[in-house]
C-alpha cells in the first residue's frame, strides 16, 4: 500500500541526526585521544585520518591502568563500587518487582505509581534530600541516635565509601525495578500453576521457573544502570569529595578541566567506552532479540 | 585560580571547554613571531609532546618569575594617545562570574554612552578558549599572570598604551606597576591580590596553628578532623603545599623527585584525615561542614561578610598565611582583547577600574577580593568595620610582593604535565 | 489432635515468635515481600518528601525545622528563586531546554520509529542499532563527545544553548522511538489497511488512522522527553557555556557541594512540580485517547516498560 521509499524516508532525518551527532562525535573522540596537543592554548589537535594517529597518548593512558599505575587502584574502586552497588540494587529491587507483579492485588496501581514516581524526581534533588538528611544533624543521625542504634552522630559525609555506594543504589535503583518488573509482569501465570501442580515448593517454584524466566530482565536491567554508573562523577563528589573515594569519571572530569592533557582525558574515555562495550553489545543484541521476536507489524 | 565569593551558591569544578582553537592554531603557527616552539600539530610518534630545548614557555616566550623579570615583546604598536573615546553600542567585560560590581559597570556605561555587558567564563582556561576560538568577542578581559604568556603568544591581548592609564602608576602599589611577568605593563594592570594559607574553625580545631613551627603540618596531625579537612582543588596549589611544608620554596620546579616526594606526602593525608578536595570553603567553614582548609586570603574575608549563618560569631573564623618568601601570593589582572572595537575606550575602562573610589567600592560592597591599590590598607579596612581584627592578616599589603616572594607562575609544557598528573594521581587515591 | 474434653489453652507466643508468624504465615499474602515493598517506596519518597517540606523553611537550615515559610520562593529579597538572578534564569533555561527538545526530539522520533518498524530494507539492522546506542551510553562519553564535536566539527556551534538543545535532543530520540514503536507493535497494520480496504489513500491512512492511534504514545513519549530533558545533568553541564546556560540540576549540584540553602530545596520543588505537571497533563491527554481501549491497564505497563528488556 505504501510506497516502498516512505519508511526509509521516514527513518533519514532521526537517522541522519543519530550518525552526525552520535557517531561522529565518537569518532571525534578517538581523533582526540589519537591526537596532539597544541602547547600554547593546550587544546586538543584531533587527528582525523587513522593512519596519522599519534598513539603516544594511548599507550601512556593504557600503562597507567596496568597494575601499579595511577588509574589501577581507581579503576577497580569504580568496579567494586558498582558491583556493590548493583547487587544491592538487586537485593532490594527484585523482591520488590517480584511482589508488584506476582501479588499487588488491589494495591497494583497504587504500587507502580509509586514505582514510576522516582523517574520524574531529577538525580539531583533525590542526592540534595539524602545530603541534607546525612549531615551531622540531620535526620538520620538524630533517628539513628535517638534509638540507641547509634552512639554518638556519625559523619556520613566525611568521604565514606558506604554512603557513595548508599547514594548510587538509592539513585539508580528505580532504573533497575522497573525493566524487572515488566520482565516479571511477562512471565505467564500457567508456567509457574503447572509447576505447583507438579508439586513443587512456592520456593522451587521460584528457584526453577520464574528466575530462570526473569533472567533477561534481570540481565537488561542491571546493564541499564551499570553503564551510566560507571561513568559516575557527580555521585561522589555529592556525597563525599574525598579523593579516597573517587571514581574513573573524576579523573575525566580532570584531564578535561583545563591543563596540557586533554588527549588523557579523551583516551580514558575512550578505554571507559571500550570496557563497556562488552555490557553495551549484550544489552543491545537482547533488545534486538526481543524486538525480532515482535517484528511482524 | 580564584573563586568568587558571591557567586551564588559556589561555582567549582566547571566544564572546561576544550574549543579547537582551529583558527587560533592557525593563527598561532603562521604569525608566531617567537622563535624555536616546535607546536605539536604534527603527529608525534611515541611520547607525549614538549617544547623544544630551553626552559621557556608557550610560544617560545622566557619564563617569568619573581626574581626573573620578563619584559613581553609588542606583536603591534599600542594605539595613539590623545584619542577620543568611542561611544554608542555595547563594551563587554569578560570575567568570573560575579566578580564585578554591576553598579560601577552601569556607572561606566552611563559616563560613556555605552552599553556595558558582563559575560562571565568558568575559569580562566575555558575562557581563553572561548576567546581563541571565537566564541565571544570581549573587549576586556580578566586575566591570570600565568596565562599571559600563552595569550600574548596568541596575539588574544593588545598592548596598552599606558598614558590612557595614569590611575596606574598613580594608585597601584609599586610592586605591581611594572611587575616581573610584564615589565613596563605591556599588556596588564593588576586587579586583585590574594594570598594561599589555612582557614579553620577555632570551636572545633583547637591546635594553635599559628603558632606551630610549620603549620602546614597541621593537615597531617588532624586525625581528630578526619572528613572535615579540605585541600584546594587545584594541581598547583595542593602540590605547592606540600613542598612547602618541606621547606622548598620553589613553587614552579620541575623536579619529578621533588613533584613525587610531594604527592606522595599528600597521599599520607588519606589514612590521616580522609582529605577532600574543593573550592568551597568560603561556604563549608562558615556554615561548619568543614574545619580545616586550604583556603584563599579572600576566602575568611568573604565568609565573614557573606556567608557566616547567625549566630554564629565571627571569631570562629580564623586565618593563617606564611610569612613573605613562604607564602604563594598570586594576583589577577585585566587585558584589553584583541576582538575589542572600541580600544581607546577599553584603555579608559581599565583606568576607570583602578581609581581608589572604585577599587575600594567593587571591593568592599561587592567583591570581597582586595585590590593592590596604595589607599586600601589592612588598618583602615578593620577600623572601618569591613574587616574584624582577627582576619587582618587575610589582607595583603604591597610588602608581600617583590623579588623574593612566591608565586606561580607559567611552566613550561613538561612541567605543566608533571603537576597535573602529580595531581590526578593524588585524587586517584590509587 | 486434642479432644473436647482435652482441650487446653494455646500457649502463648512470646513477641518475636509472633511478628515472625506473621511475616511468614504460608495462607497469606508473602508478608515479608510486602514489608520489603513498601519499606522500599517509603525508603524511595519520604527523603525526597522531606527536602520538599525543608524549602518551606523559615530558617536557613536544611536539618532543624523552624517553622513554615514562603521565604526561599519569593520571600527572601537575595536569595530567593524569585530575586535570586542566578536561580530564576536557570529555572528558564531549564524550561528553554526541555520545551525545544520536546518540540524538535518528538517529530523527529516519531518517525524514526514509523520508519524503523517497518522498514524492511538492508539499512534497517544498521539504523535500529544506531538508534538504540544512545539508551545504552554513559552520559559522560555523550557530554565529551558532543564537547569535542562541538570545538572541532562543528566549530559553528560554540558552547550554549544551542549545543545543549542539540545534546538533549539527540540523547532524547531514542526514547521515543521506543516508546511510539512499543504502542505500533499493539497497534499492528489491520487499521490502515481496513482503512485501504474501504478506499483511503496511503496519506489518508497515516494521517486520519495511523497517526490518531499512535497518539496516546507520541503524548507520552513527549512527556518523557520533557521529563528526562528538565532533570538532566550531565550533558547540560558540559555543554554549558558558563553560569548564562546553567539549568537547574547545575544549580543543585553546586549549591549541595558548597553550602545549599533552602532555596536550592525550592528549586529542585519547583522543577518537580513542573515535571509533574506536565507528566500529569500528558496522562490526560493520554486517557482521553485511549478512552475506547479495554485493555487501557496493560498498555500502560507496556509502554513504561517499553524501552527494556
Amino acid at each position: 500500500m505504501y510506497r516502498r521509499w516512505l519508511w526509509p524516508g521516514f527513518a533519514l532525518p532521526g537517522t541522519l541526526w543519530l550518525i552526525l551527532l552520535f557517531l561522529v562525535p565518537f569518532y571525534a573522540v578517538l581523533a582526540v585521544a589519537f591526537g596532539t596537543v597544541d602547547p600554547i592554548l593546550q587544546q586538543p589537535v584531533p587527528i582525523w585520518n587513522p593512519l596519522e594517529w599519534n598513539v603516544g597518548w594511548m599507550t601512556e593512558t593504557l600503562s597507567r591502568f596496568a597494575p601499579g599505575g595511577t588509574f589501577y587502584g581507581v579503576a577497580i574502586r569504580t568496579i567494586v563500587y558498582v558491583v556493590v552497588s548493583l547487587a544491592l540494587c538487586l537485593l532490594i529491587g527484585y523482591p520488590v518487582a517480584y511482589y508488584i507483579s506476582r501479588h499487588a492485588g488491589r494495591t497494583k496501581n497504587v504500587l507502580l505509581i509509586l514505582l514510576i514516581l522516582p523517574f520524574w524526581i531529577s538525580y539531583l534533588m533525590r542526592m540534595l534530600a539524602w545530603v541534607n538528611l546525612l549531615a551531622p544533624d540531620g535526620y538520620v543521625n538524630r533517628f539513628l541516635t535517638f534509638t540507641h542504634l547509634l552512639g554518638e552522630p556519625r559523619d556520613w559525609l566525611g568521604g565514606a565509601p558506604s554512603t557513595v555506594i548508599l547514594a548510587l543504589v538509592y539513585g539508580y535503583i528505580p532504573y533497575l525495578i522497573l525493566p524487572l518488573y515488566a520482565a516479571l509482569d511477562r512471565i505467564d501465570r500457567s508456567h509457574l500453576e503447572a509447576a505447583r501442580d507438579l508439586g513443587a515448593s512456592p520456593l522451587r517454584a521460584f528457584l526453577h521457573v520464574t528466575l530462570p524466566l526473569s533472567k533477561a530482565g534481570i540481565l537488561g536491567g542491571a546493564v541499564l544502570i551499570t553503564l551510566p554508573m560507571f561513568g559516575d562523577y557527580y555521585t561522589p563528589n555529592l556525597v563525599s569529595g574525598a579523593p579516597a573515594t573517587s571514581m574513573i569519571g573524576n579523573q575525566i572530569d580532570l584531564y578535561f578541566h583545563g591543563g596540557p592533557q586533554p588527549t588523557i582525558g579523551a583516551a580514558i574515555t575512550v578505554l571507559l567506552a571500550a570496557f563497556l562495550t562488552v555490557l553495551m553489545a549484550y544489552y543491545m543484541w537482547t533488545i534486538h532479540r526481543a524486538t525480532h521476536e515482535v517484528r511482524d507489524v | 585560580m580564584m573563586r568568587h565569593p558571591k557567586e551564588r551558591p559556589g561555582r567549582f569544578d566547571r566544564r572546561e571547554l576544550l574549543l579547537g582553537a582551529v583558527g587560533a592554531a592557525a593563527g598561532i603557527s603562521g604569525g608566531s613571531f617567537l622563535a624555536g616552539c616546535s607546536s605539536s600539530t604534527e603527529p608525534e610518534g611515541s611520547s607525549p609532546t614538549g617544547t623544544t630545548g630551553e626552559a621557556l614557555g608557550p610560544g617560545g616566550l622566557p619564563l617569568a618569575r619573581p626574581d626573573k623579570r620578563v619584559k613581553l615583546p609588542l606583536w603591534e604598536d599600542p594605539i595613539e594617545s590623545g584619542l577620543e573615546p568611542e561611544s554608542g553600542g555595547t563594551f563587554t567585560v569578560f570575567n568570573y562570574p560575579y566578580y564585578f560590581y554591576k553598579k560601577l559597570l552601569r556607572e561606566f556605561g552611563e559616563k560613556y554612552d555605552v552599553e556595558v555587558r558582563y559575560t562571565a567564563f568558568d575559569n580562566i582556561a575555558s575562557g581563553i578558549q572561548r576567546l581563541a576560538s571565537g566564541a565571544v568577542e570581549p573587549d576586556v578581559m580578566e586575566m591570570t599572570p600565568d596565562n599571559l604568556d600563552r595569550v600574548v603568544a596568541g596575539k588574544l591581548v593588545k598592548p596598552l598604551n599606558l598614558d590612557y592609564i595614569p590611575n596606574l602608576k598613580k594608585n597601584v602599589w609599586p610592586e605591581l606597576v611594572s611587575p616581573f611577568y610584564d615589565v613596563d605593563s605591556h599588556y596588564t594592570v593588576p586587579y586583585t591580590c590574594y594570598a594561599t594559607g589555612i582557614g579553620w574553625r577555632s570551636d572545633h580545631v583547637k591546635e594553635d596553628i599559628r603558632g606551630m613551627s610549620q603549620p602546614w603540618d597541621i593537615f597531617w596531625e588532624a586525625q581528630a578532623y578526619k572528613g572535615k579537612t579540605a585541600l584546594l582543588s587545584e594541581s598547583r596549589e595542593t602540590i605547592a603545599m606540600a613542598l612547602l611544608r618541606k621547606g622548598i620554596t620553589d613553587i614552579n620546579t620541575e623536579d619529578p623527585k621533588l613533584i613525587d616526594q610531594a604527592v606522595a606526602d599528600l597521599k599520607e593525608l588519606y589514612d590521616v584525615c580522609n582529605i577532600k578536595v574543593g573550592d568551597s570553603q568560603f561556604q563549608t567553614l562558615p556554615e561548619g561542614t568543614s574545619w580545616l582548609n586550604q583556603a584563599w586570603s579572600g576566602d575568611p574575608i568573604a565568609a565573614y561578610i557573606y556567608y557566616l549563618p547567625k549566630g554564629t560569631p565571627a571569631s570562629v573564623l580564623q586565618y593563617w598565611k606564611a610569612p613573605k618568601g613562604k607564602v604563594p601570593v598570586q594576583n589577577d589582572n585585566f587585558c584589553i582583547c584583541s576582538t575589542t572595537k572600541k580600544p581607546v575606550l577599553s584603555h579608559l575602562f581599565l583606568n576607570y577600574m583602578l581609581d581608589n573610589g572604585v577599587a575600594h567600592s567593587n571591593f568592599v560592597d561587592f567583591n570581597g577580593y582586595q585590590p593592590p591599590i596604595n589607599e586600601i590598607d589592612p588598618g583602615s579596612l578593620v577600623k572601618k568595620g569591613v574587616v574584624p581584627r582577627h582576619l587582618e592578616n587575610a589582607i595583603l599589603t604591597n610588602n608581600d610582593f617583590g623579588p623574593d616572594s612566591l608565586q606561580e607562575m607559567t611552566l613550561t609544557s613538561k612541567g605543566d604535565q608533571l603537576w597535573q598528573d602529580g595531581y590526578s594521581d593524588f585524587l586517584a587515591a590509587g | 489432635m486434642t479432644t473436647v474434653a482435652e482441650r487446653q489453652a494455646a500457649p502463648s507466643l512470646s513477641t518475636w515468635e509472633r511478628v515472625r508468624g506473621w511475616v511468614t504465615n504460608p495462607w497469606g499474602r508473602p508478608r515479608f515481600l510486602v514489608l520489603v515493598t513498601w519499606g522500599y517506596m517509603i525508603w524511595a519518597i519520604v527523603p525526597v518528601l522531606i527536602a520538599i517540606q525543608f524549602s518551606f523553611n523559615a530558617s536557613r537550615s536544611r536539618t532543624t525545622w523552624a517553622g513554615f515559610s514562603t521565604r526561599w520562593y519569593w520571600g527572601d529579597p537575595v536569595d530567593s528563586v524569585w530575586n535570586d538572578p542566578g536561580l530564576r534564569h536557570s529555572l528558564e533555561q531549564s524550561l528553554k531546554l526541555a520545551g525545544a527538545d520536546v518540540l524538535i526530539a518528538t517529530p523527529i522520533g516519531v518517525l524514526l520509529a514509523l520508519g524503523l518498524a517497518r522498514w524492511r530494507g538492508r539499512g534497517s539492522r544498521p539504523a535500529n542499532f544506531l538508534m538504540l546506542f544512545p539508551l545504552v551510553t554513559p552520559e559522560i562519553v555523550m557530554g565529551v563527545s558532543l564537547l569535542l564535536v562541538f570545538s572541532h566539527v562543528f566549530t559553528f556551534v560554540h558552547t550554549g544553548t544551542l549545543a545543549q538543545i542539540l545534546g538533549h535532543v539527540t540523547f532524547s530520540i531514542s526514547y521515543v522511538v521506543v516508546i511510539v514503536r512499543g504502542r505500533l507493535f499493539s497497534i499492528g497494520r489491520q487499521y490502515e489497511e481496513a482503512a485501504a480496504d474501504l478506499g483511503a489513500s496511503p496519506t489518508s491512512a497515516l494521517t486520519r488512522v495511523l497517526l490518531p492511534l499512535l497518539a496516546p504514545a507520541i503524548v507520552a513519549s513527549a512527556a518523557i522527553v520533557f521529563a528526562i530533558s528538565i532533570d538532566d545533568f550531565v550533558i547540560s553541564q558540559w555543554l554549558s557555556s558558563g553560569e548564562d546556560t546553567d539549568t537547574v540540576p547545575i544549580q543543585i549540584y553546586s549549591a549541595t557541594r558548597g553550602a545549599p540553602l533552602p532555596s536550592t530545596n525550592a528549586i529542585a520543588t519547583i522543577m518537580l512540580l513542573v515535571t509533574f505537571v506536565s507528566i500529569l497533563l500528558a496522562f490526560l491527554v493520554w486517557r482521553v485517547f485511549t478512552r475506547g481501549e479495554r485493555r487501557a491497564a496493560q498498555s500502560t505497563a507496556e509502554s513504561m516498560g517499553a524501552f527494556t528488556v
